[in-house]
């Protein structure tokens, strides 16, 4: 299927942005990370041509719907997601170290997809509702945006160390200063948190409609909520003083865990609702 | 000497505990780290399951800590009332005050404030005072917002503001929550949940509820009339459907065909496709004919369940296959005639002729097999659910106004000048997002500033 070739060259070109960041930091030369960011841009191309294409076979094939209904089209859209967020906070902070921390997520997220089934299947009767496309997308979107948030907050935690121990020298030298970071996690999770609450609400509503309840403590609903829950402590930290910088950072990278246990973890280690995780 | 510093009372220590963003904090951690045991732990099983999976001695343990039921457990609600308390508090704490400076803003530019403001510049203007104040005002009323104007002591005050709602966006939230916890209370009191199998052409007026021995009247009959299983060509489920009507004062008052994502409601009930089965044994369908061809009639017979023909016999439907020697379905019939031993033949569903050959008075045709399905609904009525829907957009309302508002605010002082002109200050602040802010006021300075020169 011609979809699946243009992910697997998606996966070829995150792994080519993620190589020109990691190098332009070592190399300490901003021109290999503008090759990177114009990487990313190609990919965005591509896989947002590859996610349209799918959509289009899936019609061809009788069976027209969303490509985002098992574990593959999560991934992929998880990492079009990721990459798209990326080029926006790229743009918007003007600097291009980030990508060093934000697109290996979204290349080992391919890496790890493209080792699942990618054939196009019909949607089981549970799957078959106006519902899913809301779900999903508000979910993905929250999900990406806590990704990039994490990826800065590791950032943080190396810069603070090093701004500790009153050293500029090295990789971490060219971060940019902890303000910035500290900033940029709380920005990324101002994003991600109404995007998630929408998510949930939304899944809510779709259980309601499909079964008759809107929350019943499934494993996943529950971690859903537990995701919710340390962001919104992260959120109330931030305006206590003393819980700014390192505390904050280390609820951002713990609230990211929590959203990939709540995303793979449950299907993978747990039981419950969700299909995708039979695969 | 006598210490005017007392301790605080106990009330307002109580007060100032449940008023605490650190409470709030440790509620949500608590919450979270707590959740997952229930994630881990199956809830709700019956107990001969939970004992292959743990010793004893960790059952024992886990059922004192009611870890088999624990979002429903006494400690979970009290974590739960704990934390809708915090935030209740908070919200009756800090919401007046709030809206008392939102209603009483500082509309002087004082020179303390000025102090405060990181943004800000000033100039100079030859000409009256309350001319310029005019040009001024009606300049931020058009790059900006309108501004309220105080005088005192001479010098003229401009106050103007944008995204006041922006500091009413957390108390939002917090109420949001509130009235999703009093929704989803009036559900749990008001409504109840139920499943029901239905076989096909029968009906319902009572429910089971769930998790009880209680039986739920509807106050109407629901009737299944047919159910349906849809297949994708490679075998997949595709569609489950369910004929419905409902019967109310004794006259169908509504027929609605339902699949999964697709419910009927009626009086407030709401019934969901949820499940389906065979319902009984099977019936075979035979159409029946004299030699000559003309109809005589046709038989639905169950397994072995002797049906007799008038001036005929017995007939019993005994064996069926799903492919006979490879031509397909086909239904062993044995027939006993009066004085006559029994014989046994096979009819075969595609090929209805051949029964011809058997020289009989009758000739029989096997139509097929038809097996009776049950569907199996969840009924819920749930009268809090558009409590709780409510609050969720009330949720996300205030998240974005929390998030996306910025409260802005301008202040222009302008005072009369030593030498004699009028000396100008505009300065601004905004509580979010100062980067974007940083913008608008250099297009708010420019507009003011090119007024009148």
């Amino acid at each position: 299927m011609s979809n699946v070739i243009l992910f697997n060259l998606t996966t070829v070109l995150f792994g080519v942005a993620s190589g020109l960041y990691l190098g332009a930091l070592y190399a300490k030369k901003d021109g290999i990370a503008v090759a990177g960011t114009w990487v990313c841009v190609l990919a965005a191309v591509v896989s947002t041509a590859a996610l349209g294409l799918r959509w289009y076979e899936s019609y061809m094939m009788g069976i027209g719907r969303i490509p985002v209904t098992n574990l593959y089209e999560s991934l992929v859209f998880f990492a079009w997601a990721v990459n798209l967020f990326y080029l926006i906070v790229e743009r918007k902070y003007r600097s291009r170290t980030f990508g060093a921390f934000v697109m290996p997520i979204a290349f080992f997220t391919m890496l790890f997809a493209i080792k699942n089934d990618s054939s196009i299947q019909p949607l089981v009767p549970a799957l078959q509702s106006y519902w899913l496309h809301a779900h999903v997308i508000t979910c993905f979107i929250g999900y990406a945006a806590f990704a990039v948030s994490a990826g800065v907050a590791l950032m943080y935690l190396l810069k603070a160390r090093q701004e500790a121990a009153k050293a500029t020298e090295g990789v971490v030298g060219l971060f940019p200063g902890t303000k910035t970071l500290d900033d940029l996690v709380y920005r990324a999770i101002i994003w991600g948190f109404p995007f998630l609450t929408a998510g949930i609400i939304t899944g809510a509503a779709w259980a309601n409609y499909a079964w008759g309840t809107y929350w019943s403590w499934d494993p996943k609903e529950t971690w859903s909520l537990i995701v919710w829950l340390v962001y919104a402590a992260f959120l109330h930290a931030r305006i206590t003083r003393g819980w700014h910088g390192r505390r904050a950072a280390i609820l951002s990278i713990t609230g990211f865990l929590a959203t990939v246990m709540c995303y793979l973890g449950v299907n993978l280690v747990l039981s419950g609702l969700h299909s995708y995780g039979g695969g | 000497m006598v210490d005017e510093k007392r301790a605080p009372a106990p009330m307002d220590r109580v007060w100032s505990f449940f008023t605490s963003v650190k409470l709030a904090i440790v509620t949500l951690i608590v919450l979270a780290a707590t959740s997952i045991f229930g994630t881990i732990i199956e809830q709700n099983q019956p107990p001969e399951k939970y004992h292959q999976v743990y010793e004893d001695w960790a059952f024992a343990l886990l059922d004192r800590l009611n870890l088999f039921d624990m979002y429903h457990s006494s400690w979970f609600l009290f974590i739960l009332v704990l934390f809708t308390v915090n935030l209740s508090c908070c919200t009756i704490d800090r919401f007046p005050k709030m809206l008392k400076v939102v209603r009483n803003p500082r509309r002087k530019l004082d020179e303390n404030l000025e102090k405060t403001l990181s943004l800000s510049d000033r100039w100079k203007r030859k000409g009256a005072l309350s001319d310029w104040s005019g040009k001024y005002a009606d300049a931020l009323s058009s790059s900006f917002a309108k501004p309220a104007v105080t005088e005192d002591g001479g010098a003229v005050h401009l106050y103007s503001e944008a995204g006041v709602a922006s500091r009413f966006g957390v108390y939002v939230v917090h109420t949001s929550i509130v009235i999703i916890f009093v929704g989803a209370i009036l559900g749990n009191v008001l409504g109840f949940k139920g499943y029901v199998n239905i076989p096909e052409g029968e009906a319902v007026s009572q429910v089971p509820v769930r998790g009880g021995s209680r039986v739920q009247d509807l106050g109407f009959t629901l009737r299944c009339n047919a159910f349906s299983l849809e297949t994708y060509p490679s075998g997949q489920p595709k569609a489950y459907k369910s004929d419905l009507s409902v019967i109310d004062g004794g006259r169908e008052t509504l027929r609605k065909t339902i699949v999964v994502n697709d419910p009927l409601r009626y009086n407030g009930i709401w019934f969901y496709q949820s499940s389906y089965g065979q319902a009984g044994g099977a019936t075979a369908q035979v159409t029946v004919a004299k030699r000559d061809g003309t109809p005589a009639g046709s038989l639905s017979l169950a397994a072995n369940e002797p049906v007799p023909i008038a001036g005929y016999g017995v007939v019993r439907g005994i064996n069926y296959d799903r492919n006979f020697q490879g031509n397909g379905p086909a239904l062993q019939v044995a027939v006993e005639k009066p004085g006559k031993p029994a014989v046994s033949f096979w009819i075969l569903q595609g090929r209805p002729e051949l029964d011809r050959r058997r020289d009989d008075t009758l000739v029989f045709s096997f139509g097929g097999l038809n097996s009776k399905m049950y569907t199996g609904l969840q009924v819920a009525k749930d009268p809090g659910v558009n409590v709780v829907w409510f609050g969720c957009a009330l949720m996300v309302v205030g998240l974005i106004m929390a998030f996306f508002l910025s409260h802005q605010r301008v202040w222009v002082r302008l005072s009369p000048g030593a030498d004699g002109r009028v000396e100008v200050v505009l300065a601004a602040s905004a509580s979010r997002n100062r980067l974007a802010f940083e913008k608008k006021f250099e297009r708010i300075l420019t507009g003011v500033k090119a007024e009148g020169q």
